[in-house]
C-alpha cells in the first residue's frame, strides 16, 4: 500500500505542487528557528565556568585624563574594598567583564597554528577567588609569576582544543602577533563570559601585574561581597570610594541582573521567532487543512469505488493520512536536502549535531502537523457512503 | 448465490419519504448470468448496491451463500465485497492518476496476503483476458470508452470474485463497443461460471442474458428466463 500511495501523490505531482512547497518551506523556517533554539538551550545546559552570584561590578569613571593620577586612585579604592569586611576578595578586570557589552579579542599562535581568535580578559591573581574559577590543570597565575621570563597566562580547554590539539598546552609558549609571548601555566574546563546562551569560544586569561606595569589602567572591578550583603553595603562602599576619587562617576552592578539583561538579548529574539514561526505554522495548518478537505470532497467518486472494491472505512481513512504523509515527505526529502548542506558546509561555525538536532525536530513537528490536519478530513472521507459517493461522478 | 427476501428500501428525509424498492424477493443462482431493466428511478441501482453490499435495505435479509449478512460489521461487508463481489459501472470509475495496470490491482490491494509481483501477473492475465495486455502504462484518459469500460471489467475480475454486478455497462458505449463490452461479460459467464447481475436500459442486451427481471416503481413486476436466447457453450 506504501508502494502505491508514493505511485499516486508521484502521479499527482503537478496537483500537489503548491502543497508540497508549502510543507518544504514550512520545513525550512522550523529548521531555522529550531537550529536558534536548539543551539542556545544546549549553550544554557552547559557551565559558564564561574560563579556570578554575589559578585558585583564596579565601574569607575576617571575625572581627569591623567594616567599617573587616576592609578593611584584605582590602587587606593582596591585596597579600600578589600579591606571593607563584607567582601570575599575584588580583582581588577578589562572592560570584558561577565555578561558586559563589550569583548576584547586578540590572535594567538603556536607552531604551525596561527592567529586563532580569543577573547582576552586582563584580570588580577584574585579573579580566580572572585569568580571562584575551577583550574583543572596547572594552576592560577599569582606572585611566583613576578619573576618569570614570560607573562603567564590561563587559557580554556576550547583555546588548548584549536591551538594544541592533543598535546600538553602546560609550560608551552605561544605567541599574539609574533610580538608578546606568554606561557600557559594553568587550564580551565569552560569559561562562557558572554551570556548564558553563549557557545565556549576560546579565552585567554592574561595577569595584571600593577608593579610591573606602572601605566596599566582599569577602570573596572569585580567584588565578590559575602552572602546577604545587600544595597546598605552598596551606599557605604561608594559613599567611601567617591571619598577618595573625588568626582569620579561611580556605577555598581550585579552580575546577576547584568545575567538578566544579557539574557534578554537572545530571550527575546527567540520568542520573537517562535511566534513568528508559531503564526506561520498555524497557517499553513489551516491552508493545508481546508485544501486537504477540499480534495478529499473532490475525490468522493473514488473512496465510493475504493469502498466497493473492498476498503473497509478504517482503510480509507489510513490511506488519507499516509496521503499526506507521503506529500510530507516529497516536501521533506527536498528540504532534508537543503537543511543537510548546513552542518556539511560548516555555515554559521555551528557545532553540526545542533543542526542534526534540528533537523530530525523539525521532520517529527512537520510528520506530527500534516497528520493532525489530515485527521478531520481523513475522518470525513471514512464517512462517505459508498453507494452515493459513486453516483456523484 | 445471492438471495434477497422481502427487500425494502426507502429514503427518508425531514418532509419526504421515497420508498426505493418494495417487497423485493430475488435470487440469484452461482453461475446465473440475470439482466434487471426498468424505467430510471425504479429501483434497479439501488437493489443493485443492496446486492453488493455497498447499501443496507430499511427491512428484508439479504444473504450471500446462504450467510445473513445482515448482522456483519463494515470490516467483513469489505472484505466480502472484496473477495467475492467485482463491479462494473456506468462511468467506469477509474482513478485517472494511476495505469491501467495499477487501476486493475486496486482490489488486490485490500489482500494483505498478495504479494506485489502476485498483483502485477494478476492483473496481466486480467488485461489479456479483456484484450489490453497492450495498453498497460497507459492512463484512462488515453484510452477510449469501449477500452476503459474493459478496463474497468479486468478490474472487476482480476480478484477472481463469484459475482459480478454490472450497473448500465454498455451505456455510455457505442454499439460496436457496447457489443464488444457484453461479449467479454458473456465470456466471462459461460468459459469462468461467473454470477452477473447486469442492470441495462438495453433490451437488445438484456435479451442477451439468461434472465430478466424488470422492475417499475421499485417493485419487482417480471421474471423470465431467456434460455432460447442464451446460446450455452
Amino acid at each position: 500500500m506504501i508502494r502505491h500511495l508514493f505511485k499516486l501523490i508521484w502521479n499527482r505531482k503537478k496537483s500537489n505542487f503548491l502543497l508540497i512547497t508549502e510543507i518544504f518551506f514550512c520545513f525550512l523556517v522550523l529548521f531555522g528557528v529550531l537550529s536558534f533554539i536548539v543551539y542556545n538551550v544546549r549553550n544554557y545546559t552547559r557551565p559558564l565556568g564561574f560563579k556570578h552570584e554575589n559578585v558585583w561590578l564596579l565601574t569607575m569613571r576617571p575625572s581627569t585624563d591623567s594616567t599617573a593620577q587616576n592609578r593611584q586612585i584605582v590602587e587606593q579604592v582596591i585596597q579600600r574594598v578589600r579591606a571593607f569586611p563584607e567582601v570575599d576578595q575584588a580583582s581588577l578586570i578589562s572592560s570584558n567583564a561577565p555578561f558586559s557589552f563589550s569583548q576584547m579579542n586578540n590572535h594567538f599562535s603556536y607552531g604551525d597554528v596561527k592567529r586563532i581568535d580569543s577573547d582576552v580578559y586582563e584580570v588580577q591573581d584574585e579573579f580566580k577567588d572572585v569568580m571562584q574559577i575551577q583550574v583543572n590543570q596547572g594552576r592560577w597565575f599569582g606572585t611566583s609569576d613576578d619573576a618569570s621570563h614570560h607573562e603567564p597566562v590561563v587559557i580554556n580547554k576550547a583555546l588548548q582544543r584549536v591551538l594544541f590539539g592533543e598535546e600538553d598546552a602546560l609550560g608551552k609558549i605561544i605567541h599574539v602577533d609574533d610580538s608578546t609571548n606568554f606561557q600557559v601555566v594553568g587550564i580551565t574546563d569552560y569559561y562562557r563570559a558572554g551570556s548564558e546562551f553563549s557557545a565556549e569560544d576560546p579565552a585567554v586569561f592574561t595577569r595584571i601585574n600593577l608593579k610591573k606595569n606602572p601605566k596599566y589602567f582599569a577602570n573596572e572591578m569585580l567584588i565578590r561581597v559575602k552572602p546577604g550583603t545587600g544595597i546598605d553595603f552598596e551606599e557605604k562602599m561608594v559613599k567611601e570610594i567617591s571619598g577618595i576619587g573625588k568626582d569620579w562617576a561611580l556605577e555598581v552592578a550585579t552580575l546577576e541582573k547584568m545575567r538578566q539583561n544579557k539574557a534578554k538579548v537572545t530571550i527575546i529574539p527567540m520568542i520573537a521567532l517562535g511566534l513568528v514561526c508559531g503564526f506561520l505554522i498555524l497557517n499553513v495548518a489551516l491552508g493545508l487543512f481546508g485544501v486537504l478537505w477540499y480534495n478529499i470532497s473532490r475525490r468522493n467518486s473514488e473512496i465510493g469505488l475504493r469502498r466497493a472494491l473492498g476498503a473497509a472505512s478504517g482503510q480509507i481513512y489510513r490511506q488519507f493520512i499516509g496521503e499526506v504523509l507521503v506529500l510530507a515527505t516529497f516536501g521533506l526529502i527536498f528540504g532534508v536536502l537543503f537543511a543537510v548542506q548546513f552542518p556539511l558546509l560548516q555555515v554559521f561555525q555551528v557545532d553540526s549535531e545542533v543542526y542534526f538536532i534540528a533537523l530530525a525536530g523539525a521532520v517529527v513537528l512537520i510528520y506530527l502537523l500534516t497528520t493532525f490536519c489530515a485527521l478531520y478530513p481523513s475522518r470525513q472521507a471514512a464517512a462517505i457512503h459508498p453507494a452515493i459517493a459513486l453516483h456523484e461522478d | 448465490m445471492i438471495t434477497l427476501s422481502n427487500i425494502e428500501k426507502v429514503y427518508q428525509t425531514k418532509t419526504i419519504e421515497t420508498v426505493a424498492l418494495q417487497n423485493v424477493n430475488l435470487t440469484v443462482p452461482k453461475g446465473e448470468f440475470l439482466s434487471i431493466m426498468g424505467p430510471s428511478g425504479c429501483g434497479k441501482s439501488t437493489l443493485l448496491n443492496i446486492m453488493g453490499l455497498l447499501d443496507i435495505p430499511s427491512s428484508g435479509i439479504v444473504t450471500i451463500d446462504g450467510q445473513p449478512i445482515e448482522t456483519y460489521k463494515d470490516k467483513e461487508l469489505a472484505h466480502i465485497r472484496n473477495q467475492k463481489i467485482g463491479f462494473v459501472f456506468q462511468s467506469y470509475h477509474l482513478v485517472n492518476d494511476l495505469s491501467v495496470m495499477d487501476n486493475v490491482e486496486l482490489p488486490l490491494l485490500y489482500r494483505s496476503s498478495i504479494s506485489g509481483s502476485e498483483r502485477t501477473k494478476r492483473a496481466k492475465a486480467a488485461l489479456e483476458k479483456v484484450g489490453l495486455s497492450a495498453r498497460t502504462q497507459h492512463y484512462p484518459n488515453q484510452l477510449s470508452g469501449g477500452q476503459r469500460q474493459r478496463v474497468a471489467i479486468a478490474r472487476a475480475l482480476v480478484g477472481q470474485p463469484e459475482i459480478i454486478l454490472a450497473d448500465e455497462p454498455t451505456g455510455n458505449l457505442d454499439s460496436v463497443m457496447g457489443e464488444e463490452v457484453m461479449n467479454i461479460l458473456l465470456d466471462l459467464n459461460r468459459l469462468d461460471g461467473t454470477t452477473i447481475v447486469m442492470v441495462t436500459h438495453d433490451e437488445n442486451m438484456a435479451l442477451k442474458t439468461e434472465r430478466l427481471v424488470r422492475f417499475f416503481d421499485g417493485q419487482q413486476v417480471s421474471d423470465s428466463k431467456l434460455i432460447a436466447n442464451f446460446q450455452q457453450v
